[in-house]
């Protein structure tokens, strides 16, 4: 958080003074465009997330000494942001003109009707067209935010992919590759394969108790009450076994068990578990009782030597003196595969990875569209991209790759910026389904029980395909 | 008449509030019990479906796992809290060195709200890293992970909880004690009864009513407890901890199951109201009826 606001407020400054010159020609547009709106407050809602942030402190004040629309951006917990948010759409209240949208959720809100068509609205008034807008300037994580048609329905204002991060001043100790090879008879490098990375987490967690050092293997967000450890199996670590979509086969009568087609209980998902399980028992302690969050603090406090970290956590880890105890000692990579699976992904037929992120989105019952599309269109322009990426590392315009700054933060991280630029089509986010959270919800409880190991990998994961099944059925979804 | 016009308009004002914030939303709840409804079905519409939801109630194994383990936690807590509550609160009603000072710090934990009161536990009782765990740990090699101990999760939430109220029922049972007159205590003394005695015969009996007030009060909080437990466990580990309002919360909340969620929430009021009957029978309807 200090992270971001720090930089947040240095970015301010030298944004200020840098969009001066590019806004500067666009001013009298932007001034006139807004005419209409003047006295209109506009209301986001969104995670309090660095992005998010940036957003309220620094973008929105912008846009309103420049237009004189004022805009309030809520920032508050994922929980409370959804449930903020689904209410006010759904009752049609009208409260926010502006609404976080998770990349997993916008199937569930486009089934509803929720989400006002830009692409629409802009191309019906002219007259709200930025000159410097452009949905071509997206990179193409703006994909998950369009209908069939083409028609984009959330501006992206963060996108990351979850890494591999690993510790560089670990793997490149002289000492420490010459333990690893007379242990093992293999060089010390990022794994690439799922037995060689918990080979090398466990030679770290043994590493650390004969050193009497503070330091696991691995990391692993496995929260034994807390969505986070479900996500973490089904978008991260299932994936890299070829298990895809939650293991549910859409064009197949929304399949999850093997018997009817699906794959959530296959044998691929079971050793998928096993292998995350086994991951878990020599991770850090904290794991059982860790989210997407104390993974990211785990790894910044410098407790674990590997693990796959949400590209919003690797930014702070990488480069926050004041939160992170191993600045300048991570490196990033693919996360290891299953044989095949890169294969797959690269054809476009499976992934291997997470790319998560979100877009502002403009609800159906928004009483100010015309001044919201404003302010969308102001934080999608290529030109306050630079420095919100440096603020809190998220790309979501394709030219922000080749910014200086950018460029520079790249080397601070690792190389992460490039990874996401080159690699990022190998990942993907949640699949397009419209009960996202109802089929989670549905099947955690029994999820969690395989975590306390109140049930086997086995008979869980054949119970959570039966309970899929039921839950689609009774959603209307499976016939 | 006049009097009695004056007192209703001056509680129109509340009645109205009432009906509307509390009334209204129970009947539309009640009303919605009787309906099949999720936004993200495939038909978001509400259906009509009888009393299915109350049948599927009966059978359902997470919910009634919910109801079994709020019930053991209200036992522990409110049990624990009661005693402890009345310790204090006798301790308090004499002088010692100190008191006005201890008695603002053992406040203190009322006005702070439940999510803080949950963020501060995890904070203490993260694995490994929590000072709680650290010191269970150095000083008496005990290993505590709230994460995988179902015991430890459980526990943990029993004591967070009683930290939390139990400077309540000591406030309440302070302004108890402090109005019982010295006749009857003074009276019992010349007789000759002992401390044992003259706490069940004379002083229990004469608090009865504050008791049960107190209990009403801390058994329908506990019967709701939500915040505290999502900040610190999120119902885990498993479904350890899923008490009946963290329960409600995920399938109304992020299940947006909300016709089922309506029904489980009628039951539970149901029991609720069962629950403090069978309070009042057993606490103060024999007392009224002896003094009838």
């Amino acid at each position: 958080m200090r992270f971001a606001l720090t930089i947040g407020a240095s970015a301010l400054a030298f944004t200020i003074a840098a969009t001066s010159a590019f806004a500067g020609s666009n001013d009298d547009w932007w001034k006139k465009a807004a005419e209409p709106y003047q006295g209109v407050t506009l209301r986001g809602v969104t995670e309090s997330s660095p992005p998010s942030l940036y957003i309220r402190e620094v973008l929105a004040p912008q846009f309103e000494e420049l237009t004189g629309i004022r805009v309030d951006v809520e920032t508050t917990s994922w929980d409370q942001m959804f449930d903020k948010a689904i209410k006010d759409m759904e009752a049609g209240t009208g409260i926010y003109d502006m609404v976080y949208i998770e990349q997993d959720i916008i199937y569930s809100y486009l089934a509803r009707d929720f989400l006002t068509n830009l692409t629409g609205l802009i191309a019906d008034n002219p007259d709200l067209k930025a000159p410097t807008y452009s949905e071509d300037n997206f990179t193409t994580f703006a994909d998950y935010f369009k209908d069939g048609d083409g028609n984009l329905y959330g501006v992206p204002m963060e996108a990351f992919i979850k890494v591999y991060l690993y510790r560089t001043d670990l793997f490149n100790d002289p000492e420490i590759q010459a333990a690893f090879k007379e242990k093992t008879g293999k060089d010390l490098k990022p794994a690439t394969t799922h037995a060689d990375y918990a080979e090398i987490a466990q030679f770290f967690t043994d590493y650390g108790k004969e050193n009497d050092m503070k330091l696991w293997g691995t990391t692993a967000q496995a929260h034994t009450g807390h969505v986070a450890s479900w996500y973490e199996y089904f978008e991260s670590v299932a994936p890299t076994f070829g298990v895809y979509n939650w293991g549910i086969d859409a064009d197949n009568n929304y399949a999850a068990s093997v018997a009817n087609g699906g794959s959530m209980n296959s044998e691929e998902a079971k050793e998928a578990m096993n292998w995350w399980l086994s991951m878990r028992d020599i991770a850090p302690p904290e794991s059982n009782a860790s989210t997407w969050t104390e993974v990211g603090t785990t790894f910044g406090a410098g407790r674990a030597a590997q693990g796959l970290v949400y590209g919003e956590n690797a930014g702070w880890i990488a480069a926050d003196k004041t939160k992170s105890l191993v600045v300048g000692k991570v490196g990033v990579a693919l996360p290891p595969l299953a044989d095949g699976v890169l294969a797959e992904a690269e054809s476009g037929e499976g992934y291997i990875g997470y790319y998560d992120g979100g877009a502002f989105g403009l609800p159906s019952t928004s009483k100010q569209k015309e001044a919201a599309a404003l302010f969308l269109q102001y934080i999608g322009q290529d030109e306050v991209q630079p420095d919100w990426a440096v603020a809190a590392p998220r790309v979501t315009n394709k030219s922000t790759y080749d910014d200086p700054k950018v460029q520079a933060m790249n080397e601070e991280l690792g190389g992460y910026y490039d990874m996401l630029k080159d690699k990022g089509y190998l990942f993907a986010g949640a699949p397009a389904y419209p009960f996202h959270a109802q089929v989670r919800e549905a099947t955690a409880p029994t999820f969690y029980k395989i975590l306390t190991g109140d049930l086997s990998v086995s008979d869980g994961l054949d119970q959570m395909a039966t309970i899929a099944e039921e839950e689609l059925t009774n959603l209307g979804y499976r016939k | 008449m006049q009097s009695n016009r004056l007192g209703w308009i001056l509680l129109a004002p509340t009645l109205t509030i009432l009906f509307f914030f509390g009334v209204l939303p129970f009947i539309y709840v009640v009303y919605v019990s009787f309906h099949s409804w999720n936004p993200f079905a495939a038909n978001p519409e509400m259906i009509f479906n009888g009393a299915d939801n109350f049948r599927r109630i009966v059978f359902d194994e997470e919910f009634l796992n919910s109801v079994g383990v709020t019930v053991m936690f209200v036992f522990f807590a409110v049990l624990s809290e009661l005693i402890l509550g009345y310790i204090l609160a006798q301790a308090f009603m004499k002088d010692f060195p100190g008191k006005s000072f201890f008695r603002t710090i053992h406040t203190l934990p009322l006005i702070m709200a439940p999510i803080i009161v949950g963020s501060v536990w995890k904070l203490m009782t993260t694995p490994s890293i929590g000072i709680i765990p650290h010191y269970l740990d150095e000083w008496f090699g005990i290993s505590m992970n709230i994460g995988t101990s179902a015991f430890a999760a459980f526990t943990t939430i029993v004591i967070m909880d009683i930290w939390h109220w139990t400077p309540l029922v000591t406030l309440t049972l302070i302004a108890a004690l402090v109005s019982l007159p010295p006749d009857p205590f003074e009276q019992a003394q010349i007789d000759g009864a002992n401390k044992r005695q003259i706490f069940w015969h004379i002083t229990l009996p004469m608090i009865a009513p504050a008791v049960v007030a107190t209990v009403f009060i801390r058994l329908m909080d506990a019967l709701r407890t939500v915040d505290e437990v999502w900040m610190l466990t999120g119902g885990g580990p498993g479904s350890s901890t899923r008490f009946v309002g963290v329960h409600i919360f995920k399938e109304v909340f992020p299940k947006t199951n909300y016709g089922y969620g309506s029904t489980i929430s009628v039951i539970v009021l149901y029991l609720t109201i069962v629950a403090c009957w069978l309070l009042y029978v057993t606490m103060l309807a024999p007392r009224n009826s002896k003094e009838g």
